[in-house]
C-alpha cells in the first residue's frame, strides 16, 4: 500500500432507475503505480466508467458511492465537488470518447485550453496562451500557433481528441484516465493517439488508466488488465501474464471475450464461439457468479455461490471456480 | 448471375464538390462475401448507398441481376431491387419505435403484396425463429424493449423477408458489444448457407471484414487501394494504406509486436483531395511520380489488384524517406 | 472519509459481506411518487374544471352567468346562493367562472383543434414532400406567422361582429400556422431515420409511410405542444374580451370580469383576483400537464 499512485479499496456504486436499484460497481479494488498503465477492460454495462466518473467525481447527484479511493494518500469518495475541483486538473484528469461532444463548438481551442490552464493556476492571459501553445505542442500538433484560434469543427477526429488530452494535460496531472478516447477513432488515428499518450507518459512520469471494451489495446498498451463484468472484477491480472507468450487467460468470461473477437488469422466464415444470452439485468443479478447463466462451462457451484476475486497464482487473480485451464491458446 | 457495379458519385458540400466515391468499380459473384474496409471519410457508406441507389449515383452504372438499376425510377426500381435489402449500423435506428416487431418484419410483405394476412403472420414468425428470437415472446414487443443485439435480428429478419439474393451491411455490428457482435456474425454466417446470399459488408474493422469476407476492399477518400482474396490481402498486402491499416491493429497475440502508426499526418481534406494518387500526402513511399499520375489499378496476382504506383512486391522507391522495406504482411 | 450520502455505510471489509443497500428504499418510493403526481395533479385540476364548467351546472342549477338582480348587487362571498359572491351588477360571480369557462374551454380547444389538423397536415406534407411544395408552403406558413395575432384579432373584430366563432377563427390564424411549423419540424427529424429509410426499401408507398411511420413518431411532440398551445389560446381570448372586442357583455367571459373588476380593484380586488387565479389555474394545470405527458412519452 505504499507508493501507489492510486488505490481503489472496495468501491461500490449505485443508483435508482425506474423505482429499483441498479448496482453499477459493486466491490472494485485495484491499484496504479506511478508512470504504469492499467487497462479496465469491459463491454457496455460492466461499471467500468461509472467506476472511474465516482472517482472524478463526475456522477449525478443521485447516485450513491461508498468504498475507497486514495489519491497519493488522500481520500477522493465523500469530498464536495468544490474539494475535488482541486484534485481535478491538477491531479488526475480524464479524457472521453466523443471528442466532438466534450469540445464546446462555439469556443476557440485556444481559448479553452487556457480556460484549463487558468481554472488552477494564477497566470496572465499572455502568459495562459503560451503554456496553451506549448500543450498543443506537447501533443503533436503541427502549426500550434495557427490552430490556437481555430474551431472544433476545423479539426479532425483525432486532433480534437490531442486538443482533449492538451486540456487534459493543462496541469502535467499524474493520473491519466482515458475513458474509450480512441474508440471513436479510426484505427490509424487510434494507433497514432496511443503513442502519443505513451510519449507523454514517459515524459510527464504519468499514470494512465485506459478504459475500453478491446482487449487487444490492453493487450498492446497496458502494464496491467482488470476484466469487469456486471460491476465486479473477474480477471486482474499483469498483462504480459494474460496475453504474453506462455500466459494465458483463466476466468471463462474473458475467454469468451479473447474467442469473440475477430482475430486476423481466423480463416473467413468459420462460426465464432459464441456465449449465448446478454448480460444480466443490473437490477436483478443472479445469486451465484454473474456470467454463470451464459457460461458454457458452467456447474451448479457456479449457480449457487458467488465466486470470489482471489490471488490464485502469483500475479493474477481471477474469481472463477472452474476456470480455463493453464496454457490454453491465447 | 453476375452483379456489377461501376459507380461514380458526387455529392455537394458547400465550399466546393466533394467525390465521395470516384470511380469504383467491383463485382460481387453469387454466394460471395465482398468486404469494404475503410476508415472515415473513405467513401464506403456512401458506396453502400450509391449501389442502393439510394441516392442514386451521379454517374456510373449498377447491374444487378442483369438489369441496369440506375436507368429506373419509381415502382420499377422498387420491384428491380427487392432482391437487394440493407442492415444499418443502428439497430434502434432502423426500426420504427412504434411499431411491433412482428409488424416490422411483415412490413416488406405487405408492400410487395406476397400472401394474405394469415400467411404474412406465418411468414413473419418463421423469420423471427430464423434469426433466433423466439415470435411468441418477441412478435409484439416494441424496439425499446430490445437489447442492441436482439433489434439488430430484427432488423435481420426485416431484410431477408422478400428473400433477397444481396444484403448491403453497413457496419452492422460495429455497435455491439463484442459478444453479442460474434452472435450476429454466426447469424449472418449461418443466413449465408442457409439461403445461398451474398453479402456487401462494410466495415472499419479489419479483422471483422477478414472474418466475413470471401475478398476485400480496401478504400481511401474514395478509391479502391486494393481489392483481392481476404488471405491474400491480409497476409501479403500490396498497397501501403493496406499495410498501414494492418500494423495499426492491436493484438492479443502472444508475441505480437506492438502497434504502430506507420502512417504520418491526417487526412487529407475530401473537398480537396491530393493530385495524383490521394494517399501520397500519407505514404512513406511516395515520389514525385504519385503526385503527377492516378494510379490504375493492376492485377499482380490471381484476382488481387492494387492501385499503386510502387506496391509492396519492390522495394522502396529510392527518393522516399528512409523506410526499411516491408518485412511481412 | 464519510462516503456521500447519510445513511451508507463507510469503508468496508475489503471482499467481506453481501452488499448492503445503498440507496433507502423509501428514497425509491419517494421518486415513484414525485412522477405519478406531476401527472395527476395537473390532469385532475383540469378534469375538476372541466366538471365545473360543464357538468355541474346540469346537475345542480345556478344563476344565470349574464343578468342579475340590482337588488343583489356587491353581495360578499358565502352569502346564501351566491357562494363566490355578486359584482355591482348582481351577476353571480360563479356562474360567470361557469360560464366564462365554457367559452375558454370552447375557445382554447377549437382553435387548437383546427390548429392541429390544418396546420399539422400543411407541416407533414412540407416537412415529407420537401421540394418546391416545401418552398410554397413554408411562405405562406412565414405570412401568417409574420401577422401580429392580436391586432388581427382586432381587426376582425372591427370588421365582423366580434362574436365567440369570429374569435375562433380569427385566433386559428395564428395557431395553424405555429402547428404547420412544428409539425414539420419533427416531420423532418424523422424524415431522415433509418427507419423510413428502411421502410422506402421495402417498398411501402409514400402515403403509407406518412401515415404509419411519419404521423405516429410525430404526434407525442404535437400533443405536448397542444396543450401548452391551449394555455396561450385561452390567454390570448383573455386579451381580447378584456378589451372588449372578444365576447360581447353582458355574456360572461373571465376577461370581461377582470375588466370589470378593475375600476374597483382596490376596495373590492376579489373581482379581479378571482378570474385570475381560475385562469391561473387553468393555464398552470396545461402547462404542468403537457411537461408530464412529455416526461412519460420521452419527447424531447
Amino acid at each position: 500500500m505504499s507508493n501507489a499512485l492510486l488505490e481503489v479499496e472496495d468501491l461500490r456504486v449505485a443508483f435508482a432507475a425506474g423505482g429499483r436499484e441498479v448496482r453499477a460497481v459493486d466491490g472494485v479494488s485495484y491499484q496504479v503505480d506511478p508512470g504504469k498503465t492499467l487497462a479496465i477492460i469491459g463491454e457496455s454495462g460492466s461499471g467500468k466508467t461509472v467506476g472511474c466518473r465516482a472517482i472524478m467525481g463526475l456522477l449525478p447527484d443521485n447516485t450513491a458511492v461508498s468504498g475507497s479511493a486514495r489519491l497519493r494518500g488522500s481520500e477522493l469518495i465523500g469530498l464536495s465537488d468544490a474539494e475535488l475541483r482541486k484534485h481535478r486538473g491538477q491531479d488526475m484528469a480524464m479524457v472521453f470518447q466523443d471528442p466532438a461532444r466534450s469540445l464546446n463548438p462555439t469556443m476557440k481551442i485556444g481559448s479553452q485550453i487556457t480556460e484549463a490552464v487558468r481554472a488552477h493556476r494564477k497566470v496572465d492571459r499572455k502568459e495562459a496562451r503560451a503554456q496553451a501553445v506549448e500543450l498543443l505542442r506537447l501533443v503533436r500538433i503541427p502549426a500550434p500557433e495557427r490552430r490556437f484560434s481555430e474551431y472544433p469543427h476545423q479539426l479532425s477526429g483525432g486532433m480534437r481528441q490531442r486538443v482533449m488530452i492538451a486540456i487534459a494535460l493543462a496541469c502535467r496531472p499524474k493520473l491519466l484516465i482515458a475513458d474509450e478516447a480512441t474508440t471513436a477513432l479510426d484505427v490509424t488515428t487510434q494507433a497514432q493517439i496511443m503513442e502519443l499518450l505513451l510519449e507523454l507518459q514517459a515524459e510527464l512520469d504519468m499514470a494512465l488508466i485506459l478504459i475500453s471494451h478491446d482487449l487487444g489495446l490492453a493487450a498492446s498498451y497496458a502494464d496491467e488488465v482488470v476484466v469487469m463484468y456486471a460491476g465486479k472484477i473477474v480477471e486482474q491480472a499483469q498483462a504480459k501474464r494474460l496475453f504474453g507468450t506462455g500466459g494465458t487467460v483463466r476466468m471463462r468470461y474473458t475467454r469468451a471475450l479473447l474467442d469473440a473477437i475477430p482475430h486476423l488469422d481466423r480463416t473467413a466464415h468459420t462460426e465464432l464461439p459464441v456465449v449465448t444470452g446478454r448480460p444480466p439485468d443490473p437490477t436483478a443479478l443472479p445469486v451465484g457468479c454473474s456470467f454463470a447463466p451464459r457460461c458454457p462451462s458452467a456447474a451448479d457451484d457456479c449457480l449457487a455461490k458467488s465466486p470470489v476475486l482471489a490471488e490464485h497464482a502469483p500475479g493474477h487473480s481471477w474469481a472463477c471456480w472452474h476456470p480455463c485451464e493453464k496454457g490454453t491458446e491465447a | 448471375m453476375v452483379q456489377e457495379f461501376v459507380v461514380r458519385e458526387r455529392g455537394g458540400v458547400r465550399a466546393g464538390v466533394v467525390q465521395a466515391v470516384s470511380g469504383v468499380s467491383f463485382d460481387i459473384m453469387p454466394g460471395e462475401t465482398l468486404g469494404i474496409v475503410g476508415e472515415t471519410g473513405s467513401g464506403k457508406s456512401t458506396l453502400a448507398r450509391a449501389v442502393l441507389q439510394a441516392p442514386r449515383p451521379k454517374s456510373g452504372s449498377v447491374v444487378f441481376r442483369n438489369t441496369e438499376l440506375t436507368a429506373l425510377r419509381g415502382r420499377r426500381l422498387l420491384e428491380a431491387r427487392q432482391h437487394m435489402q440493407f442492415v444499418w449500423q443502428d439497430p434502434f435506428g432502423s426500426l420504427d419505435p412504434k411499431w411491433q416487431v412482428r409488424s416490422i418484419v411483415e412490413e416488406p410483405l405487405i408492400a410487395y403484396h406476397v400472401g394474405s394476412g394469415a400467411t404474412r403472420h406465418k411468414r413473419a414468425d418463421e423469420l423471427l425463429d430464423l434469426v433466433g428470437l423466439d415470435p411468441a415472446r418477441y412478435g409484439k414487443r416494441h424496439p425499446r424493449e430490445l437489447s442492441g443485439g436482439q433489434a439488430q435480428r430484427v432488423a435481420i429478419a426485416r431484410a431477408v423477408a422478400l428473400e433477397p439474393s444481396l444484403l448491403i451491411c453497413d457496419e452492422a455490428v460495429s455497435s455491439l458489444d463484442v459478444l453479442i457482435q460474434a452472435q450476429v456474425l454466426n447469424l449472418f454466417e449461418r443466413l449465408r448457407r442457409e439461403l445461398g446470399l451474398s453479402y456487401l459488408f462494410i466495415a472499419h474493422d479489419l479483422a471483422l471484414v477478414k472474418q466475413v469476407s470471401d475478398r476485400v476492399g480496401v478504400m481511401y477518400l474514395g478509391k479502391f487501394c486494393e481489392v483481392g482474396p481476404g488471405e491474400a490481402v491480409y497476409k501479403q498486402p500490396l498497397h501501403p494504406y493496406t499495410k498501414a491499416l494492418l500494423d495499426s491493429i492491436p493484438s492479443t497475440e502472444p508475441g505480437a509486436a506492438r502497434a504502430s502508426s506507420t502512417i504520418k499526418g491526417e487526412p487529407p481534406s475530401p473537398i480537396h483531395p491530393p493530385s495524383g494518387c490521394r494517399f501520397r500526402t500519407r505514404c512513406p513511399r511516395a515520389t514525385a511520380l504519385c503526385a503527377e499520375q492516378v494510379p490504375q489499378p493492376r492485377e499482380l496476382a490471381a484476382g488481387h489488384l492494387v492501385a499503386c504506383h510502387f506496391p509492396l512486391t519492390e522495394p522502396a522507391p529510392s527518393q522516399s524517406a528512409a523506410v526499411p522495406a516491408p518485412v511481412q504482411g | 472519509m464519510a462516503a456521500r450520502l447519510p445513511d451508507m455505510t463507510t469503508l468496508l471489509a475489503p471482499g467481506a459481506q453481501p452488499l448492503p443497500s445503498l440507496l433507502s428504499a423509501r428514497r425509491l418510493k419517494n421518486q415513484k411518487l414525485a412522477r405519478t403526481l406531476r401527472f395527476w395533479v395537473p390532469a385532475g385540476l383540469l378534469i375538476a374544471l372541466f366538471f365545473m364548467c360543464f357538468i355541474w351546472p346540469h346537475i345542480y342549477s345556478i344563476p344565470p352567468g349574464n343578468t342579475g338582480s340590482i337588488l343583489a348587487a356587491q353581495e360578499p362571498p358565502f352569502s346564501p346562493g351566491h357562494w363566490l359572491g355578486t359584482d355591482p351588477d348582481g351577476v353571480d360571480i360563479f356562474s360567470m367562472l361557469v360560464y366564462g369557462g365554457q367559452v375558454a374551454f370552447e375557445v382554447g380547444f377549437s382553435v387548437t383543434a383546427i390548429g392541429m389538423v390544418i396546420g399539422g397536415l400543411i407541416g407533414l406534407a412540407a416537412g415529407y414532400f420537401g421540394g418546391w411544395a416545401d418552398s410554397i408552403l413554408s411562405r405562406l406558413i412565414d405570412v401568417l406567422i409574420a401577422f401580429p395575432a392580436l391586432v388581427l384579432v382586432l381587426a376582425v373584430a372591427e370588421v365582423l361582429q366580434p362574436s365567440e366563432i369570429h374569435l375562433i377563427w380569427a385566433l386559428s390564424v395564428f395557431s395553424v400556422p405555429a402547428f404547420s411549423r412544428v409539425t414539420r419540424g419533427s416531420t423532418l427529424v424523422v424524415r431522415e431515420q433509418p427507419y423510413i429509410v428502411a421502410a422506402r426499401l421495402s417498398g411501402t408507398s409514400s402515403w403509407r409511410i406518412i401515415l404509419k411511420h411519419v404521423l405516429p413518431n410525430v404526434i407525442p411532440g404535437i400533443v405536448t405542444f397542444s396543450l401548452l398551445g391551449i394555455g396561450v389560446v385561452v390567454i390570448l381570448e383573455g386579451a381580447v374580451d378584456f378589451l372588449g372586442l372578444g365576447i360581447q357583455q353582458p355574456e360572461p367571459s373571465w376577461g370581461a370580469m377582470i375588466a370589470k373588476g378593475q375600476t374597483v380593484l382596490t376596495a373590492q380586488p376579489e373581482y379581479v383576483l378571482i378570474p385570475s387565479i381560475v385562469l391561473l389555474i387553468f393555464v398552470m394545470s396545461l402547462n404542468l400537464f403537457g411537461d408530464a405527458l412529455r416526461e412519460r412519452w420521452g419527447v424531447r
